[in-house]
């Protein structure tokens, strides 16, 4: 049998390109969707949870619990409403008029005056684990800032931290959504493009006329993937543009190790969206696998919005097999944190692993399938 | 050219639990114009497909002869061309993108290239569509096109699976009149078909039904063996037999 020709590979990749310029449709797809995407849900992504209703029940209507309630509203997350006196604020809860109430006893400006130690209750919708997250992440510094004004001075503390956010000191939430929105949505759209063209070629009845030809699977596999490669490629570009330019994302690290960190997760996405083409032989089973594929481990298990750290010990090994999960680490690390190749060694080391083995595994599964 | 002829023992396939071959021996000599004859689901695209080494058969052999001498498939695969029963061509190609496609798959010489697809396109008369996409050529055409394609490298081998299927009579006629241009070139040329008057223009026969060779030779030899008058009486003898 002859060998690997890179003529005919790229004869097949020739022909891949007249078939994407000439359906619109894939080509705006790959061009078009993920910059659509990204400023889309970029935008409506925001972990900073603004305007809570805060029901708030007085019973004391003294000078410290109006001020109490300033400090609440003037923080700029609540916006507190006067609940009937009673069961008020927890009928707010119950029906969604309100995400969080406090309440005030009665007595609670004499008691401050007195100097004794006084108690608001503060209650909280559990029932959205994110939003009370964040909800809880903001006491902190108001009963710090009210414990001053109330008191009438700062209470001397034994010990207090000092907190400083580094690489994203605002802690602004775009710059932690976008890059990671951006892997997301490139690698779904790798699998999908891929998924599609070799089933695609199957369900034409080509695939069979091709394999009769002295062309050989691995030259048709890399004239397949080579100009999706491409067109994936040109879509990282235009994302790049858009967080950049619309969300202001910064860019601490090597321009030319992010270019490399894409292109081996670029190769492993093109190369499970193969396998999936390979197995399925049908566009449309094709497409409803990449996508499931494609999304759900990326979006719920690659750390995008769950730490892997807080996952369950198994997830957190099982994850090591997603290359998603490696390339949001190396994707966040270059971007905001600017880290090299040293620092960024692991994820670099297992998304190459991976690409290589899922590229190994698209090949085989294709020339067993064959014989 | 190299002189191939192909034999085959016994010859087995299996898909799970379907056969679609029970064990069909015969011969394809060289040189010559040969028909695979049956109803559908008779094994003739399987046979077709373990001819083009598509398919490994479950069991039996098939040999294959270079000039008298045994030979491997890979001395064969280079020269042999097989065009598919069903569709196989790209819809959004024109008829020359196919030509230029399959150009550079069999890594031609430009030289020999131009004189060849002149020749096809001369042959086919498909000239004046050489800018039409094969998805708006007529069903005729379409098969011509994928004529040329299995042409194109000039084969020693070539495997048409129901080249005639669903295409009109004159067209049939025409495609016909081609595939005896290319036997007189003496290359193997392996036909199937299921219509039984295309029997009878085959230099040797071999008929196939649910499996099974029914009957394999010269068309007027094999009907004097069976006492049938035409082909069609033999598969529905065959079929009251059962």
């Amino acid at each position: 049998m002859n060998g690997f020709n890179l003529h005919r590979a790229y004869s097949i990749a020739r022909k891949e390109v007249m078939h994407i310029l000439r359906d619109p449709f894939t080509l705006a797809l790959a061009l078009g969707l993920p910059v659509m995407l990204v400023t889309f849900f970029g935008y409506a992504i925001d972990y900073e949870v603004k305007g809570i209703t805060l029901a708030v029940s007085d019973q004391d209507g003294g000078p410290a619990a109006r001020r109490l309630k300033e400090m609440f509203s003037s923080s700029g997350y609540f916006l507190p409403v006067e609940a009937v006196p009673g069961s008020g604020p927890v009928a707010m809860l119950d029906s969604g008029r309100a995400s969080a109430a406090l309440f005030i006893e009665p007595e609670f400006s004499k008691k401050i005056m007195g100097g004794g130690a006084v108690q608001a209750q503060f209650v909280l919708d559990g029932s959205d684990n994110a939003k009370g997250a964040a909800v809880v992440g903001y006491l902190p510094g108001i009963q710090r800032a009210a414990q001053a004004r109330l008191a009438g001075q700062a209470l001397r503390e034994p010990f207090s931290f000092e907190t400083r956010f580094l690489y994203n000191p605002e802690l602004n939430s775009r710059w932690f959504t976008v890059p990671g929105l951006a892997a997301i949505i490139i690698g779904l759209l790798a699998i999908l493009l891929t998924a599609l063209t070799v089933a695609r070629e199957w369900e034409n009845g080509s695939m069979e006329l091709l394999l009769s030809t002295p062309v050989r699977p691995l030259e048709i596999m890399v004239g397949k993937l080579a100009p999706y490669g491409a067109l994936v490629l040109a879509g990282v570009f235009f994302v790049y543009l858009v967080a950049r330019l619309v969300f202001g994302v910064p860019f601490a690290g090597s321009h030319l190790l992010y270019l490399a960190a894409c292109l081996l997760f670029i190769t492993a996405a093109l190369s499970q969206g193969l396998f999936i083409s390979v197995v399925t032989r049908q566009q449309q089973v094709a497409m409803q696998l990449g996508m499931i594929t494609g999304l759900l481990p990326s979006m719920l298990l690659s750390g995008f919005i769950f730490p892997v750290e807080s996952m369950p010990k198994f997830f957190q090994y099982f994850t090591m097999i997603l290359p998603p999960r490696w390339f949001m680490a190396a994707a966040r690390g270059i971007t905001l944190k600017g880290a090299d190749l040293g620092e960024l060694a692991v994820p670099f080391l297992a998304l190459g692993l991976l690409s290589a083995g899922m590229l190994a595994l698209a090949l085989i599964k294709f020339k067993t399938d064959l014989e | 050219m190299e002189n191939f002829s192909i034999r085959t023992e016994e010859l087995k396939k299996t898909f799970g639990r379907t056969t679609a071959l029970q064990g069909v021996s015969f011969d394809l000599s060289a040189g010559l114009l040969h028909g695979l004859i049956g109803s559908n689901g008779a094994g003739k695209t399987t046979t077709m497909r373990l001819l083009a080494g598509l398919l490994k058969p479950t069991s039996g052999t098939i040999s294959y002869f270079s000039g008298g001498r045994p030979a491997v498939f890979a001395d064969l695969r280079p020269s042999l061309a097989y065009m598919p029963q069903q569709a196989s061509l790209y819809p959004d190609l024109s008829v020359g993108e196919h030509l230029e496609f399959f150009r550079e798959l069999y890594r031609l010489e430009p030289g020999v290239y131009a004189r060849r697809s002149a020749e096809l396109l001369e042959i086919t008369r498909l000239a004046k569509f050489r800018e039409r996409r094969a998805g708006q050529l007529s069903g005729g055409m379409y098969k011509k096109l994928g004529l040329m394609c299995a042409l194109l490298q000039s084969p020693s081998v070539l495997l048409l699976d129901e080249p005639t299927n669903g295409v009109d009579p004159i067209s049939r006629r025409e495609f016909w009149e081609l595939l005896y241009g290319l036997a007189a070139q003496k290359i193997l040329i392996i036909v199937s078909t299921a219509y039984m008057d295309e029997a009878e223009r085959c230099s040797r026969v071999h008929l196939l039904d649910s499996g099974r060779l029914l009957a394999s030779g010269e068309p007027r030899e094999v009907l004097k063996q069976t006492g049938a008058a035409s082909f069609e009486e033999i598969f529905i003898k065959q079929g009251e037999g059962k």
